[in-house]
């Protein structure tokens, strides 16, 4: 019945459709299949009703309506220009308006061939104009970033732009300044578009105002090649379109899905498009006799056969991983290896709420988080880590008025939505207990956590990756969230993580979450695989690489990873590529691993092939090949499956269809598993008052092996490595901004620029991971949080320290 | 005239009646504190009652705008005094502040009341030091007489009054720009629904009302509806300050019951058109309202005559030209002005506005084409009903207008390539054709942003 | 958390967090015109720097303060003069001479037509929207303060008198002062207390 009375019933030429109330004209139309021309109108942004292209008619009503300004009533009668003579006229007369400062240089202009502007003007714009004056110039381009040039003469003033970064990304570097015949988008001069967001700006301009200077000049429509692809740098998931013309990529764009990336991707998604293409591609086998040299499959299979034939074998594995490949890893390292070491992982501590989530037994949807009425934001800057679930939180604040809270060390950017909650990192799942725990009248948490407790099973929490650093933490977030009946999840960060986790890449884990220890669980993997002959748990990571260092692996396989620059202990990493007799690298390049690689395994980029990337929600999605892979480049899963048989073995695998079905059996979403992860107990972090705790996690844009190549993007957004601190603590310990700092922790030491930020909780430090200027992870030891000292470097060091001891003889 | 009812000016002849002493010795702020002797639902009923309607030129009725404001809404309301009087040709709520400025005050206090507002904001002009300068005193003459603050009178009504001035831009007359204005934004128009009256400053319940409007309700309190009723025409009671400029005698603001004729206005009040030349057009209600010509000088100053007559009341600013006026020269100054204080938001008006302006000045100076009237014409037309909010719409009201009583005037313009009124030819008539170094110039930027910072 | 040397004396940050305390809770960002002003008050004009404070001040990106200074015609972003002579040429001015007042006005401060100040900075001339004062036209302003009914003639004296430092009383209020005094009193502070 209500149902009922929340619906309206319409007429649009002639047509009868029943939409919710609320529902504007221009959307019902286009339900109907009548496409009413716009362009500032978009479904994802306010309706501004600024261009006025978009006039219908209405019966009974004198003067004409926006469409998409004006909701949809019972009974209304609307006549769009098919067949409404006064709507089309108006239309006609608006494009001639907007055409009057447009310029004629749609043959150079990008956007020329799939411009919203030019279309309507071929379908029924005037053929001259019937002016005499001059058209608007304005010197052009402008540019607003390494990225982002804007043309103001193309610019029709729709403010699709300047809403999205108000709106939907909440970094208003750029803004509509002046009025009248002289507004224009324009930039605060000496500023940048320094957001993560800012391509998206480019994608949704309906003419060629804003173009990529990454696709300036460089294609036609009618010259690119077109494939329907999912964004591989992280676990967002971004629908997106790939464009190559002549072979090589030339422009990514977001597609629509509104239950992933709404009409969204990142800036690294969108332009850090050239990894398969640098000149750096390896896309021959390798097999290293007195160099390396190119070599065919089968022999480099035959050569590692013969080094792991009854010799100890380990794999690791990076984030780059389709869940194809990861599952035929998982049975390649179990069946024709025997061994259970191989793992993904980069934080160990996962415990009982990671095997829920290798056992899909625990979601949590971008849809739960838009309609939560409250998220709880624990270890995550979502924006560096996850960037399209950054845009989904304040989308679920801004649209629907959700509470944000943000527990962690960092103030994220969604400052202007959230509530944040400092604390020290590792402290993060006491914070989030003391803040549940909250009483009313607690002038600090009271209301926010009234708020987070009343929404219940409307509360959403999302763990970063970060969280489970720390042993036990991770499920000690997921008690909390238990215990007022939220929604939890663990955020992974890399597109393959959630994969590989269900796959199995990880060595107590089986398939499924399987524990390989448990010989019920065991057996419903063996029911598929066969025996196993290994029924201990494996090495994980760390141990991987200990054992390596002492000389206990034979053969170790380096499947998209690079140890020395993506774990969390350099020097470990070192050792152990030192002390392995054998190692075996599956990339798409070398690059620091050439010294150490014995052998080389070309592997085909994420647009060259078939298969499937799994978001941070569990949501499987199929990518597609745009392109061969370069050279004799082939998918993971199919190396795995060729090794396998190298050694003697079957993975049982003639197609990739054959290989999902098979993992559609054991990955399945198993429940019963019981939420509660028993007796847990977390010491309080340990540290001297003289001592920081140092964290780190990645940016967005880093020198990960996926941006390789994307200079534009990294001229834009890529930052030198720094270290953050309070300002107490800077006070305390006499640092400056803009000054340099010695960092020093137990495993190394570092000089960095120091940035002095309220942002970050006291008597914390961050640094982030993988920045030029310094790789973390030297300063680490197998997690990413550690005690650390800091001083002002020397230079500094002398000034403050004569200064300060001066003083103190004066006084 | 000496006989005609005289309600808003009444103090305006006696010397120094701008501060509060002067005021209360005339009988000021007894409508208040009638009104707070009355509930709000009953104050709003008098106003009602009396129908007095809204004089920033819409002309809606204002006791049933008070009504529109919904009441336990969990949220602030507001009252906003629009005093951003800008419309060209207009000049009486200017003269009400520097005359008479309690007067005007009075009346916000009591519509606060009415709708029960505890804050009030007065928008103004940003041009007007002067008078903003009286707000400031007499704001604090208020506080001080316990007109204003906490437990107002005694009676435990409490309302604060923030000045906040505008900073040049017409636009923001329009109460959704002012709205956007006042919260610190550009002052561009935003959508209705949803309504100020609804969701208006900071999305709560705002009732906007001119300075004129508000100076008439301390008399409608203090005398009753009935009495303002007396004054004016059944649909138009009451009286209006008409702002008449131009050529006539005497310009300046005079007061007179809705529904006295033109004449009565230009003629005796204004003293006619200089020189014994012969009247030839003539503005009811500023610059957004269409010509009238000397054939309507009978016309009754009321909203529904005026109307009847093709033009509109609007804020009652009268101006008037002569015989040795060109028709082409003061559209497109008009229309000049249009494109100065276009917001730039929408389409119509951006581009309607700034090409009008070229198009009538290249008649002007002479260079006018057979086929740049029927341009004209359409741009009108594309403009009228078709923009954002009614900027656009006021710009299309001197151009439609001129368009329809005088154009021969413009086909001797194109004919003659001179100006058949001045007898000034291409070139030298362009003078004042040029235009205005701050509506961007093909090959120049805007004045407003030197590109070479912006540039990197 | 790069510290820029401030546009405003501590004093003024003072005076600024009394103008956003005229606000509603949470609604500083209204403040952002009478901050533009305070700004103008100490730089005769808003500078770069002068935009960074007032972003700074308000917690916006310094994009959303330029993007409503460059709206509003009173805001200057570019060197104005100490005194801005206005002259309305709209209409009702217009039908009176005010095209001869603008020319004379040109004249008298040495600002070029087309120019907007004068080359020693003295005097800037502005073409002028209405200033509803129709009664008194050509209507002419310094600093927003009226000369009503002016001629070329009295506008030429206006503009000389100014030039010998004289204070010409206007034909309603006080004299005004500089440009910044003046966008001290539109910041809404009171005017005795003259910026330094």
């Amino acid at each position: 019945m209500s149902e009922h009375q929340d619906m309206a019933t319409l007429t649009i030429d002639g047509k009868e459709v029943t939409v919710p109330k609320g529902t504007l004209v221009i959307r019902a139309a286009e339900q109907l299949g009548i496409e009413i021309p716009r362009f500032c109108d978009h479904p994802l942004l306010d309706p501004i009703g600024a261009c006025r292209q978009c006039y219908v008619e209405l019966e009974g009503q004198r003067k004409l309506f926006t469409s998409c300004t004006t909701e949809v009533a019972d009974g209304m009668v609307v006549h769009t220009q098919n067949t409404s003579e006064p709507a089309h006229e108006a239309q006609v007369a608006n494009l001639e308006f907007l055409l009057l400062n447009h310029p004629l240089d749609c043959p150079i202009c990008d956007r020329g061939g799939e411009c919203p502007l030019q279309d309507q003007t071929m379908a029924y714009g005037p053929g001259e104009s019937r002016y005499v004056e001059s058209k608007r110039t304005y010197a052009k381009p402008v540019p607003l970033s390494p990225l982002v040039d804007l043309d103001r003469e193309r610019c029709v003033l729709c403010a699709r732009c300047t809403r999205f970064c108000d709106q939907i990304s909440g970094d208003r570097f750029i803004e509509l300044y002046a009025r009248g015949a002289g507004e224009q988008v324009a930039i605060a001069a000496g500023e940048d578009f320094a957001s993560p967001f800012s391509g998206n700006t480019i994608q949704i301009c309906p003419v060629g105002a804003l173009t990529a200077t990454t696709y300036r000049f460089v294609a036609r429509p009618f010259d690119i090649r077109s494939a329907d692809s999912v964004c591989s740098h992280c676990s967002a998931g971004c629908n997106v379109k790939v464009d190559v013309r002549r072979g090589g990529v030339v422009r990514v764009l977001a597609r629509d899905n509104l239950e992933v990336n709404d009409s969204w991707v990142c800036d690294k998604g969108r332009f850090a498009f050239g990894f398969g293409d640098t000149p750096d591609r390896v896309s021959t086998p390798l097999i290293r006799d007195r160099g390396l040299e190119p070599a065919p499959f089968g022999e480099v299979f035959a050569r590692i056969a013969e080094w792991s034939r009854g010799r100890r074998v380990a794999f690791l594995t990076g984030g780059r991983l389709a869940d194809e490949d990861a599952y035929a890893l998982s049975k390649l390292a179990r069946t024709a290896f025997g061994t259970n070491d191989l793992d993904h992982r980069r934080h160990l501590g996962g415990g009982h709420a990671e095997r829920l989530v290798a056992a899909e037994s625990m979601q949590v949807t971008y849809r739960d988080v838009e309609r939560a009425k409250a998220i709880v934001v624990v270890g995550l800057d979502a924006e560096q880590e996850v960037p399209i679930l950054h845009l989904r939180i304040r989308k679920a604040a801004r649209k629907h008025g959700a509470t944000v809270v943000v527990i962690g060390p960092h103030r994220t950017r969604l400052w202007d939505v959230a509530r944040h909650v400092p604390c020290l990192p590792g402290e993060e799942a006491h914070m989030l207990e003391r803040l549940l725990d909250a009483p009313e009248d607690d002038p600090e948490l009271g209301m926010v956590s009234v708020a987070v407790r009343a929404a219940a099973g409307d509360a959403v929490v999302l763990a970063g990756p970060r969280v489970a650093d720390v042993p036990i933490a991770l499920d000690l977030v997921m008690r909390q969230a238990n215990r007022i009946g939220a929604r939890f999840t663990w955020v992974s960060r890399r597109a393959g993580d959630r994969g590989a986790l269900r796959a199995g890449v990880h060595p107590e884990l089986l398939p499924g979450g399987r524990r390989v220890t448990d010989a019920a669980e065991r057996a419903e993997v063996e029911a598929v695989w066969g025996e196993l002959a290994n029924a201990m748990r494996g090495r994980d990571a760390h141990q991987i690489l200990e054992a390596a260092a002492k000389r206990e692996i034979d053969v170790l396989f380096l499947i998209g990873v690079d140890p020395l620059r993506d774990f969390p202990d350099a020097k470990l990493a070192l050792r152990g590529l030192q002390n392995v007799p054998n190692k075996v690298v599956q990339d798409l390049r070398l690059g620091d691993l050439e010294p150490f690689a014995d052998a080389f395994l070309p592997a085909a980029a994420s647009f060259e092939r078939d298969g499937h990337f799994t978001t941070w929600e569990g949501r499987g999605q199929r990518i597609r090949p745009v392109r061969d892979p370069a050279g004799l480049a082939r998918p993971d899963w199919e190396i795995f499956a060729g090794l396998a048989e190298a050694v003697g073995g079957d993975l049982g695998f003639p197609s990739l269809e054959v290989l999902r079905e098979e993992l559609g059996g054991l990955l399945a979403p198993r429940e019963g598993l019981g939420h509660d992860p028993g007796f847990l107990f977390l010491p309080p972090v340990d540290h001297t008052d003289k001592e920081l705790i140092l964290f780190t996690s990645p940016l967005l844009v880093d020198e990960g092996r996926l941006s390789v190549g994307a200079d534009h993007l990294k001229a834009a957004l890529e930052e030198d490595a720094f270290a953050e601190v309070h300002p107490a603590d800077a006070e305390r310990l006499g640092l400056a901004d803009g000054g340099r700092a010695r960092v020093r922790t137990e495993a190394g030491e570092a000089e960095l620029p120091v940035r002095v930020t309220s942002h970050l909780a006291q008597g914390a430090c961050f640094v982030p991971f993988n920045q030029p200027g310094l790789a973390a992870n030297t300063l680490l030891t197998g997690r990413f949080t550690i005690v650390a000292t800091l001083e002002p470097a020397v230079e500094a060091t002398a000034g403050v320290a004569a200064g300060a001891s001066s003083h103190e003889g004066e006084a | 005239m000496s006989d005609r009812p005289i309600v808003l000016t009444g103090r305006w002849g006696e010397p120094d009646t701008v501060w509060m002493d002067r005021y209360l010795e005339t009988g000021g702020y007894r409508g208040l504190r009638k009104a707070l002797k009355m509930t709000p639902a009953e104050v709003i009923e008098e106003v009602k009652a009396s129908g007095l309607r809204g004089r920033g030129g819409a002309g809606f009725p204002t006791g049933v705008k008070w009504s529109f404001v919904p009441q336990d809404t969990g949220k602030p309301t507001y009252l906003v005094v629009n005093f951003d009087e800008s419309e060209p040709g207009t000049f009486n709520n200017r003269e009400l502040v520097e005359r008479d400025p309690h007067q005007f005050l009075e009346g916000a206090i009591i519509a606060a009341y009415a709708v029960q507002s505890h804050t009030a904001f007065i928008y103004c002009r940003g041009e007007f030091v002067w008078p903003g300068m009286i707000l400031e005193r007499i704001v604090a003459e208020a506080y001080d007489e316990g007109f204003l603050g906490k437990d107002i009178l005694g009676t435990g009504y409490d309302l604060d009054v923030v000045i906040h001035r505008g900073a040049g831009a017409y636009i923001c007359g329009e109460e959704t720009a002012l709205l956007s204005s006042l919260e610190g934004y550009r002052g561009q128009p935003r959508l209705r629904p949803p309504f100020p009256a609804v969701e208006g400053l900071y999305a709560s319940p705002t009732l906007i009302n001119n300075v004129e409007t508000l100076a008439n309700v301390p008399h409608v309190l203090e005398k009753g509806a009935d009495w303002f009723k007396g004054f004016g025409s059944e649909k138009s009671p009451g009286t209006k300050i008409f702002s008449v400029s131009g050529k006539v005698e005497r310009p300046g603001n005079y007061e007179a019951p809705l529904g006295t004729t033109a004449r009565e206005v230009i003629e005796e009040l204004a003293g006619g058109v200089p020189g014994g030349k012969r009247l030839k057009a003539w503005t009811p209600g500023g610059s957004s309202t269409p010509f009238l010509t000397d054939q309507h000088l009978d016309v009754h100053l009321d909203f529904e005559e005026v109307q009847a007559a093709g033009s509109l009341l609007g804020t009652g600013a009268i101006m008037v030209c002569d015989e040795t006026d060109c028709m082409v020269e003061v559209t497109r100054r008009l229309t000049q002005f249009y494109a100065h204080e276009s917001c730039g938001k929408c389409t119509p008006c951006r581009e309607g506005t700034w090409w009008g302006v070229r198009v009538l000045g290249r008649i002007e100076a002479g260079y006018g084409r057979q086929e740049d009237l029927k341009l004209l014409d359409d741009l009108g037309k594309n403009m009228l009903f078709k923009a954002f909010c009614a900027l656009a719409d006021g710009a299309v009201s001197p151009i439609a207008s001129s368009l329809k009583f005088f154009h021969d005037e413009y086909e001797r313009h194109i004919g003659e390539r001179r100006c058949p009124v001045t007898g000034k030819s291409p070139g030298i008539s362009s003078e004042m054709g040029k235009e205005r170094t701050d509506v961007p110039h093909a090959a120049e930027e805007p004045e407003w942003i030197d590109m070479s910072e912006v540039l990197r | 958390m790069e510290s820029h040397p401030s546009v405003l004396t501590p004093e003024l940050r003072e005076q600024a967090e009394r103008i956003t305390a005229r606000y509603p809770a949470g609604r500083r960002r209204s403040a952002v015109l009478p901050l533009l002003y305070l700004v103008q008050s100490v730089e005769g004009r808003v500078t770069r720097e002068g935009l960074r404070e007032v972003a700074g001040l308000l917690g916006i990106t310094t994009a959303e303060v330029e993007a409503v200074a460059t709206f509003y015609t009173m805001i200057r972003l570019r060197p104005t003069g100490r005194y801005v002579v206005s002259v309305c040429t709209n209409l009702p001015c217009a039908l009176r001479g005010a095209r001869e007042v603008l020319e004379a006005a040109h004249r008298a401060a040495g600002v070029p037509e087309g120019g907007e100040i004068s080359e020693d900075g003295m005097f800037g001339v502005h073409e002028e929207e209405c200033l509803a004062a129709c009664d008194a036209a050509p209507v002419v302003t310094v600093n927003f303060v009226n000369y009503d009914r002016t001629t070329p003639e009295r506008v030429t004296e206006l503009v000389e008198a100014l030039r010998r430092g004289e204070e010409p009383a206007p034909s309603r209020g006080s004299f005004p002062g500089d440009f910044k005094r003046m966008s001290r009193v539109l910041a809404g502070l009171p005017p005795e207390e003259a910026v330094p």
